[in-house]
C-alpha cells in the first residue's frame, strides 16, 4: 500500500451504543434548529420568537393540537402501510395514489347512498370500499413484479398519476357537482366520519393499527416472512416461502391500509374528494417510515412532529408573516439533518492521521 | 437519551417562554384594534389575489377614518379542502370577527368550521352557499361584475372598429380570443357580457373561448392565450387569475382586455383596460356593520357599477381607439338610468331564435336551474335574485373551443 490514504475515510461503526446513538441524533437536531434560525433571520423574522409562536401555535391551544392530530393521523397512517413494503425491500412510491384510490373507492358509495343509508352501514363500507380500491392499486404493480420482474419503483410512481388523473376527471365529469365548477359536492352527514375530542375518529384508528402493525411486524408469521425476504430473496425460497405469495399479500395489505387512510381524509376531514385528497401526503409517509426505522411506534412521534412543523408553518404565516415556504425550507433541513445524522450512526469518518495508527496496529 | 430527553426540554420551555412573552405584547394593542381574517386562493403573484389586497387597505383606511381600527390577517394558496378549514378555524380561533374567503372552491370548507364560531362572520366571496344556508353567521356576496365586463367589452369593440375603420384587419377578422377558467355559470356570464358590449359597437365581432380548467395558471394562461392568436384572434381577454395573458398579447403585438387590476403596467401597448370588483364597499359595510352589533346581510346583490362596487380600471388612452373614454361614461349612464340592459334579449340569440325562457336559480340540489324565471321585460336579469350570476346561455357568436377539457 504505497498510495497515499485519502484524507478522510468511512468505516462502519460497530457496536455503537445507545447513548451515543441518541445524542448523534439531538446533536443533528439541534443543528438543524440553528440552520433553521439562521433562515428566518435571513426572512427577517427573530428566531425565537419564530421557534416560539411555531410551537405556541401548534401546541400551546386546544384548536392547534387538534389541527396536529388531523395532520398526524393520515401520516401515520400511510407510513404504517409503508412499513411491510420497505421491510420487504419492495419499494411502494404509490401510497399517493393508493390513498387516492381510497378515497374514490369510498366516495362512490358516499355518494351513491349518502342519502339512503345510515352511517352504521355506510361508514363501514365506505372503509371496507377504500380498502378494496386502495389495495387493488397496489396489487396491480406487484403483480406485474411477481409475474414479469417489472420494477415496482417506477410502476407504484405512475400509478399515482393515472389516480390523481381519475378523480380529476370525476370532478369534472361524472360527480360534478354545480356545472363548470369542477368540484364534488360534500358528502351528507351520514358519509362523515364523527369525532371524538374534535377530531375525526379516524386518529383512533390509526392508534389502534400502530399497535396491530407493531405485533404483525414483530411476533407473526407474515411478518418473519416480510423480514426474511427483504434480507435475501434467495433465503426466502430456500426456506421455503412463496416469494411472490408474500410479496403480493403484503403490497395487497400496504395498498389496503392505504386506502383506509384515503377513506378517512375524504370522510373525516375533507367530507368530499378532490385531485389532492391525498395532498402529498404519500410521499411525506416514506419520510415518516424511514425515519422511523420502520418501526410503528416511533412512527407516532415522527408525524406528530411534521404535523407539528406543518401546523406551526401556518401560524407563522397568520402570527408573524413568515412566507410558508420558509416554514417548508426550514422542514426540509430538519427532515434532512434527521436522515442524514442516520449516517454517522452507522458510520464514523477517519482523518488521515488516525487512519495510519489504525494501519499500524 | 436522558440527555436528549432534557435538552428538548430546555428547548421547549425556552420557546413556549419566549411565546408567552410575546402574547403580552399582543394584548395590549387588542381592545381597540378588531382582526379580520383573508384567505386566500393565491398570493402576490396573482392579479386576482392583488386586487383583493387593493381593497383590504383601502377598506382599511376608510375604516380608521370612521375610528374603526381593523388589523388584516391572511393566509395563501389554498384553494380548497381541509387547508381552508385550517385557515378558517385559526383565524377565527384568532379571535377575527370576521373571516373572508375570497375563492368559490373555498366555501365547502369554510361552511364546515363557521358552526364552531358563532361570534364570527364567514363570507364566502362570489359564492352561493353560504347566504342560503341556515346558518346566520356565513354570508355571500359578488358585486355585478358582469356589468364591468360589458363596458370594457365596449372599449374593445371601439378598438376592433377602429382596426376594421384604418383597414388594418378585414371585418370577419375581428376576433376575441377569450381564456377562460371553467365552464361555469360565473365564466359564461362574464365572457358574454363582453362579448355583447364589444358587439355593441363592432357588428362583425366573433368570439372564441378556450378554458385551462383552474381559476389561475400562469403558464396555462400565457399558452392558451397565444394559441387563441395563433387562431386568428387580434385581441385577447380574459377571466382568469394572472397577467400573462396580457404579456403574451404584447409579446404577438395584438391588444387586450384584462380582469381585477390595471395590467397596463406589464403589457403597456397591448393593455387597453380592466374590469375589476371593487371589494372595499361590502368590506367596510360588513365590518361596520359587525362592530356596530348589527346583522350583515346574507347576500350582497345588485351592487355593481352604479354603487362602485364595481369599475374600470384607468383607460390606458395611448392605445385606446379614439373617443373611448366619452362613449364609455355614455354606456355607463344608459346602464345607470336603466335605458341600457346588458343582458338584452332582442340583443342574441341561441340557435339562431331569441331566448323566452330561462330560469334563475337551482332549488332541488341537481345544479339545473329551476324556479325564478330570469326573462322578463325584455332581458334576462342576470344577479337579480342572487348575487352569484346563473346566466348560463351559449349564445351565437362565441365559438367554445374546448367545453370539455
Amino acid at each position: 500500500m504505497n498510495e497515499k490514504a485519502p484524507f478522510l475515510r468511512l468505516a462502519k461503526r460497530e457496536n455503537i451504543n445507545k447513548r451515543n446513538v441518541w445524542l448523534i441524533r439531538a446533536a443533528a437536531f439541534f443543528t438543524a434548529l440553528v440552520l433553521g434560525g439562521l433562515i428566518f433571520v435571513i426572512a427577517g423574522a427573530d428566531p425565537i420568537n419564530a421557534y416560539g409562536s411555531l410551537l405556541e401555535g401548534s401546541l400551546g391551544n386546544p384548536a392547534g393540537l387538534r389541527q396536529v392530530i388531523k395532520v398526524a393521523t393520515p401520516l401515520l397512517g400511510t407510513a404504517l402501510a409503508l412499513a411491510p413494503c420497505f421491510k420487504m425491500k419492495y419499494w411502494n412510491i404509490g401510497a399517493e395514489g393508493q390513498i387516492t384510490m381510497g378515497a374514490v373507492g369510498a366516495s362512490y358509495l358516499a355518494l351513491s347512498f349518502g342519502d339512503t343509508w345510515n352511517s352504521f352501514l355506510l361508514l363501514p363500507a365506505m372503509a371496507i370500499m377504500g380498502v378494496i380500491f386502495g389495495g387493488l392499486w397496489s396489487g396491480i404493480p406487484a403483480a406485474f413484479k411477481a409475474r414479469y420482474g417489472t420494477n415496482e419503483t417506477l410502476f407504484t410512481l405512475m400509478m399515482n398519476y393515472i389516480a390523481i388523473g381519475i378523480v380529476g376527471w370525476l370532478q369534472g365529469g361524472p360527480w360534478e357537482g354545480k356545472p363548470g365548477s369542477q368540484i364534488i359536492p360534500m358528502f351528507k352527514p351520514a358519509a362523515v366520519l364523527p369525532r371524538i375530542m374534535g377530531v375525526h375518529i379516524g386518529w383512533i384508528l390509526v392508534l389502534i393499527l400502530t399497535a396491530i402493525m407493531f405485533i404483525y411486524m414483530n411476533y407473526t408469521k407474515h411478518g418473519y416472512e416480510i423480514a426474511v425476504l427483504g434480507e435475501s430473496e434467495n433465503t426466502a425460497r430456500y426456506a421455503g416461502m412463496n416469494v411472490t405469495k408474500v410479496t403480493i399479500r403484503t403490497a395487497l395489505l400496504s395498498g389496503g391500509i392505504s386506502g383506509l387512510v384515503g377513506f378517512m381524509v375524504a370522510s373525516g376531514a375533507n367530507m368530499t374528494l378532490y385531485a389532492s385528497v391525498a395532498g402529498g401526503v404519500g410521499f411525506t409517509a416514506i419520510t415518516v417510515a424511514w425515519l422511523s426505522q420502520l418501526n410503528p411506534l416511533g412512527m407516532i412521534f415522527i408525524s406528530l412532529l411534521l404535523a407539528v412543523l406543518s401546523k406551526g408553518a401556518s401560524t407563522l404565516q397568520t402570527s408573524l408573516a413568515v412566507p410558508a415556504s420558509i416554514s417548508d425550507i426550514i422542514t426540509g433541513i430538519i427532515l434532512l439533518c434527521m436522515l442524514g445524522c442516520e449516517f454517522f450512526i452507522n458510520y464514523k469518518i477517519i482523518l488521515r492521521e488516525s487512519k495510519n495508527k489504525e494501519g499500524q496496529k | 437519551m436522558k440527555k436528549f430527553l432534557a435538552i428538548l426540554l430546555v428547548l421547549v420551555m425556552v420557546f413556549s417562554l419566549a411565546a408567552c412573552g410575546q402574547d403580552k405584547g399582543g394584548d395590549a394593542k387588542e381592545d381597540s384594534t378588531y382582526k379580520v381574517g383573508m384567505v386566500c386562493i393565491g398570493d402576490d403573484n396573482a392579479a386576482y389575489d392583488r386586487n383583493f389586497y387593493m381593497a383590504c387597505d383601502a377598506a382599511k383606511k376608510q375604516l380608521a377614518d370612521k375610528g374603526i381600527n381593523i388589523e388584516w390577517i391572511y393566509t395563501y394558496n389554498h384553494p380548497e379542502g381541509d387547508e381552508v378549514a385550517v385557515d378558517n378555524e385559526d383565524l377565527a380561533g384568532k379571535g377575527c370577527i370576521a373571516v373572508f374567503n375570497n375563492s368559490y372552491g373555498q366555501e365547502p370548507a369554510m361552511l364546515t368550521v363557521a358552526p364552531n364560531y358563532p361570534d364570527t362572520v364567514f363570507i364566502g366571496m362570489t359564492n352561493e352557499g353560504s347566504g342560503k344556508d341556515e346558518l346566520e353567521n356565513t354570508v355571500n356576496a359578488f358585486p355585478s361584475i358582469y356589468e364591468g365586463r360589458y363596458l370594457a367589452g365596449v372599449a374593445a369593440g371601439l378598438k376592433l372598429q377602429e382596426m376594421i375603420d384604418k383597414k388594418e384587419i378585414k371585418k370577419d377578422e375581428a376576433v376575441i380570443g377569450y381564456v377562460g377558467a371553467y365552464t361555469f355559470a360565473e365564466v359564461i356570464s362574464g365572457y358574454t357580457s363582453f362579448f355583447l358590449g364589444a358587439r355593441s359597437v363592432c357588428p362583425s365581432v366573433t368570439m372564441k373561448v378556450e378554458f385551462i380548467g383552474s381559476w389561475g395558471d400562469p403558464t396555462m394562461e400565457a399558452n392558451t392565450a397565444q394559441d387563441l392568436i395563433d387562431r386568428g384572434a387580434v385581441l385577447i381577454s380574459q377571466h382568469s387569475d394572472s397577467t400573462t395573458p396580457a404579456t403574451t398579447a404584447q409579446s404577438a403585438g395584438v391588444f387586450h382586455v384584462g380582469y381585477n387590476i390595471d395590467m397596463s403596467d406589464v403589457a403597456p401597448e397591448a393593455s387597453l383596460v380592466s374590469s375589476r370588483i371593487d371589494w372595499t364597499n361590502y368590506m367596510v359595510y360588513v365590518i361596520e356593520t359587525i362592530v356596530n352589533g348589527g346583522k350583515v346581510d346574507q347576500d350582497y346583490f345588485r351592487h355593481g357599477l352604479a354603487t362602485g362596487d364595481v369599475t374600470l380600471t384607468d383607460l390606458n388612452s395611448k392605445i385606446a381607439a379614439e373617443g373611448t373614454a366619452e362613449k364609455l361614461e355614455e354606456v355607463k349612464k344608459q346602464m345607470a338610468d336603466g335605458s341600457l340592459n346588458v343582458f338584452d334579449t332582442s340583443k342574441f340569440t341561441v340557435d339562431g331564435k331569441e331566448v323566452k325562457n330561462a330560469f334563475a336559480l337551482d332549488t332541488d340540489g341537481d345544479f339545473t336551474p329551476d324556479s325564478e324565471e330570469a326573462i322578463f321585460d325584455g332581458c334576462f336579469h342576470e344577479s337579480y335574485f342572487q348575487s352569484a350570476p346563473y346566466f348560463g346561455l351559449r349564445i351565437d357568436g362565441i365559438e367554445l373551443l374546448n367545453e370539455k377539457y
